[in-house]
Formats: C-alpha cells, sequence, structure tokens
C-alpha cells in the first residue's frame, strides 16, 4: 500500500471536538504564534521544519524553498524578509535535523485550517510527513 | 521516437521552449513550431510564464501535436487547485499529450495583475507526486479511474539559489516523487554548475532521471539586464555582458556564448541533455544545434 500523499478530511469534528479544538486552539496559539510565528494551518510540521513555520512562505511551500531565493538568502516576493526555507536549512543544520528536509509533507487539508493540531494529532486527522529513502540509502526515521 | 523512449535509450535529448502569445492567434505557435521542426526532441511550451496570461500551454501543446512536434506540456500550481490540476491532466492526456513539467510557478506579484490570487494549493514536489498517482490510475481523492495516464513526468531544478545543499534535497524530492527528467534553470555559473552536477552524480541522483541543463541564448546586454529584473532564478555571467557590448556583431556573438557553454556542458559527466530557452528569440535555436553539433532528432 502506498503512502497517502495529501492528509484527507477525516469525518467532520462533533460538537464537542469543536469546543475541545477551540479550547487548545487557545493555548496553541499563545505558544506557538509568538514563538513560531505560526500561521495557523492546523496541520503542523514545525517538528520537521526546525520549529521555523514554512507557511510563512508567500507560496506557502511545504516541501523546501522556490527557486527564487537570492544570493542573501532574501525572499523573492518580500525582499526585505529571509526566505523562511533559507531559515529553516540552515537552523536544521545547526540542530543536526537535516535528515528530516528528506520527508515528503503531504498535500495540505485546507478543512484542517484554523483548527488546532494538537487535537488533530490527538484525534488522528493528520498523519506525520512520509520518510522518503535518502540518496545514500540510508533510510531517514 | 517519443522523448521517453529517447531517455530510456540514452540518447542526448534537446529540448526547446515556446511561449504562447498573448492572444487567441494559434497561427503564432505554428510558426514558432515550423522552426523547430526536426531541430529538437520535444518542445516546452510554458505555463502563463511570468505570471503573465498567456495562451495556455494545453491548447498551445495541442497544436504542436497537430503540426508533428512532441510537446512537454508545463504546469504550475499558481493558477489551479488540485481538482484544476487533475481534471487539466486528464484532459490534456485525452488530447495525446504525454509529457509534462511540473512547476510550482512564479509569483503572481511579478505579473502584470499582482491583484489575483495566487492558489498554490499545492507545491511542485506534491504536484509531481500527484501525476505519479495519476499515472497508477487513481486520483486524488483514492477513486480509481478506468483509465490511468501515461505521463512523462518532467520537474525543474534551480542549482544557482541558496543553499546549494537545499537545492540537491529537493531534486532528491522530485525524483523520489517520480520526476523523470530535469530541466535547470539556466546555466551561466559553469563552474558552479559543474560543482551541482558532481554532486548529483556523487549521490546517483542522475541513474533515474535525465538532467537536461538549461541553456539561455542572449544576444544584447539589454536582455541580460531585463532577465536580471524580471526573471527569478537567474545568476547572471558579468563576462558575458562584456563580451556582448565589445562585440561588433552581437548576435553571432551571443550564439557563440551560447555554443561555448553546450560545449563545456557535453563533456559534463551525467548530463544528459540540452533544454534550450531562447527567449523571444527563437532563430538562434536551430543555429546553435547546428553550430554546437546537436544532431537532434530521430
Amino acid at each position: 500500500m502506498t503512502p497517502e500523499i495529501s492528509t484527507r478530511e477525516k469525518a467532520p469534528l462533533t460538537q464537542g471536538e469543536k469546543t475541545l479544538s477551540n479550547l487548545l486552539l487557545l493555548f496553541e496559539n499563545a505558544i506557538k504564534i509568538p514563538l513560531f510565528r505560526c500561521q495557523r494551518c492546523g496541520e503542523c510540521i514545525l517538528s520537521s521544519t526546525a520549529f521555523i513555520c514554512s507557511q510563512r512562505c508567500p507560496k506557502q511551500l511545504r516541501n523546501g524553498p522556490c527557486g527564487g531565493t537570492g544570493e542573501d538568502g532574501s525572499c523573492e516576493v518580500y525582499p526585505a524578509r529571509t526566505c523562511v526555507w533559507y531559515r529553516i536549512y540552515y537552523r536544521s543544520q545547526l540542530l543536526g535535523r537535516i535528515d528530516l528536509l528528506y520527508k515528503y509533507n503531504r498535500i495540505h487539508n485546507w478543512c484542517l485550517d484554523k483548527t488546532s493540531s494538537w487535537l488533530n494529532v490527538l484525534r488522528k486527522r493528520i498523519e506525520p510527513p512520509i520518510p522518503f529513502t535518502r540518496h545514500d540509502k540510508q533510510a531517514v526515521e | 521516437m517519443t522523448l521517453r523512449t529517447k531517455i530510456e535509450s540514452g540518447k542526448f535529448i534537446v529540448c526547446a521552449e515556446i511561449e504562447p502569445p498573448k492572444s487567441s492567434n494559434g497561427d503564432v505557435i505554428r510558426r514558432k513550431a515550423g522552426q523547430l521542426d526536426g531541430i529538437v526532441d520535444a518542445v516546452n511550451l510554458t505555463d502563463n510564464q511570468t505570471a503573465i496570461v498567456h495562451l495556455s500551454s494545453i491548447a498551445a501543446a495541442k497544436i504542436l501535436l497537430e503540426e508533428g512536434l512532441e510537446p512537454i506540456m508545463q504546469m504550475t500550481c499558481r493558477d489551479r487547485n488540485r481538482l484544476g490540476i487533475q481534471s487539466d491532466l486528464l484532459g490534456a492526456a485525452a488530447l495525446g499529450i504525454h509529457n509534462v513539467l511540473c512547476l510550482t510557478g512564479d509569483h503572481q506579484k511579478f505579473g502584470d495583475q499582482p491583484e489575483a490570487k495566487g492558489v498554490f494549493d499545492l507545491d511542485s514536489i506534491q504536484l509531481v507526486a500527484m501525476v505519479d498517482q495519476l499515472n497508477k490510475g487513481r486520483l486524488l481523492s483514492g477513486q480509481e479511474m478506468k483509465q490511468a495516464t501515461g505521463f512523462l513526468i518532467g520537474a525543474a531544478a534551480n542549482p544557482f539559489a541558496k543553499p546549494f545543499e537545499m537545492r540537491l534535497i529537493r531534486l532528491h524530492k522530485k525524483i523520489q516523487a517520480g520526476a523523470r527528467f530535469i530541466q535547470t534553470q539556466p546555466v551561466f555559473d559553469l563552474p558552479l554548475f559543474t560543482r551541482w552536477m558532481e554532486r548529483v552524480v556523487d549521490q546517483g541522483l542522475h541513474e533515474n532521471c535525465a538532467i537536461l541543463a538549461g541553456v539561455m541564448p542572449i544576444r544584447t546586454a539589454k536582455t541580460i539586464e531585463y532577465m536580471r529584473l524580471n526573471v527569478s532564478g537567474i545568476k547572471i555571467n558579468e563576462d558575458h555582458i562584456r563580451r556582448l557590448n565589445s562585440s561588433s556583431d552581437p548576435e553571432s556573438e551571443g550564439v557563440s556564448i551560447a555554443v561555448e557553454t553546450i560545449n563545456t556542458l557535453k563533456e559534463i559527466k551525467g548530463l544528459r541533455g540540452i533544454h534550450l530557452m531562447p527567449a523571444r528569440w527563437l532563430d538562434s535555436v536551430p543555429v546553435i544545434v547546428r553550430e554546437a553539433g546537436l544532431k537532434s532528432i530521430n
């Protein structure tokens, strides 16, 4: 069975889950927005992006930078900003987390937008990124 | 012979790029196709390049098929969501278009309608994975199709953008997702490209995927200036500007620069072909192919 390349929508949230989601979201936002500039996609991949939110990218890329990163690491769309994926790469290097950049992040489920990522993990509405085998054939876990 | 069989047989591939017109005039494509007939193995049809409206790449690819050339339809994620892309891909397959180049697409800010909403529902790697799934007979919803598509999947790479290592990771992901050929951004910085190819070969990334180097013939220093300001992900060689400015015949100097670049590229281990990107100078393609000794067709 090949893994799903997109995050599929499971059954809709029950009323109880919605209440819990909103409650959790209060805490989640209070932590993630100031710390990681979280964009509240509800399908958090911070753990594989060296704790920098990739969704600040103007193209909301989830699998690495586009071809427009400047010589100085600037974003081509907003040149005053640094490309988020440029920062993710160098921080991953610093933290020894380069392996995680090889993972495939699934096509986003927009039904999860502005919901609690923590609840979505708990309720198994989102799954971890797909590990791709590295070029040196060593499995990335 | 199709592009797929040529790639599988290990032939040195030559591609070129046509911009569809900014109008409904299909004759422009027929005329351009005539210039490339018998010269190149396949022709890219750009998809609203630089985020400016052009005739659609699907329609342009169909016209090219009618003219007897092999199209590579470019497909970006800027203008359609997953539903639109899948339906366009199925339509293209039904029209007999079997090569697709998967791109994220330039941001709409760079076009003439920056007011537009960019879609970016998928990124290029996810698009590659999705086309691969269609080839296996499944829609993204998981629904089985009665007839699978048979796309040869291509993707792009920019060896010249920072960070260098991240570009290799991206290439790796594209290949694992299903890309079978790669067209790079135009090569102006040969030493950097050579270094990149060394890494590609070290990691064995060239084994299951044909790497085609982008070459952009340029005839005036003004074009270079335009590219620098308006086209993303392009690195310019100052030496070329100097040569074009001091030459009495810049056109032939432009051809010489492109031919020299190709001759150097041909020596690089692991490289499987050339992708010519003659921005508004299609006349140069037959000349360059001849002078660089790239005997193409069949």
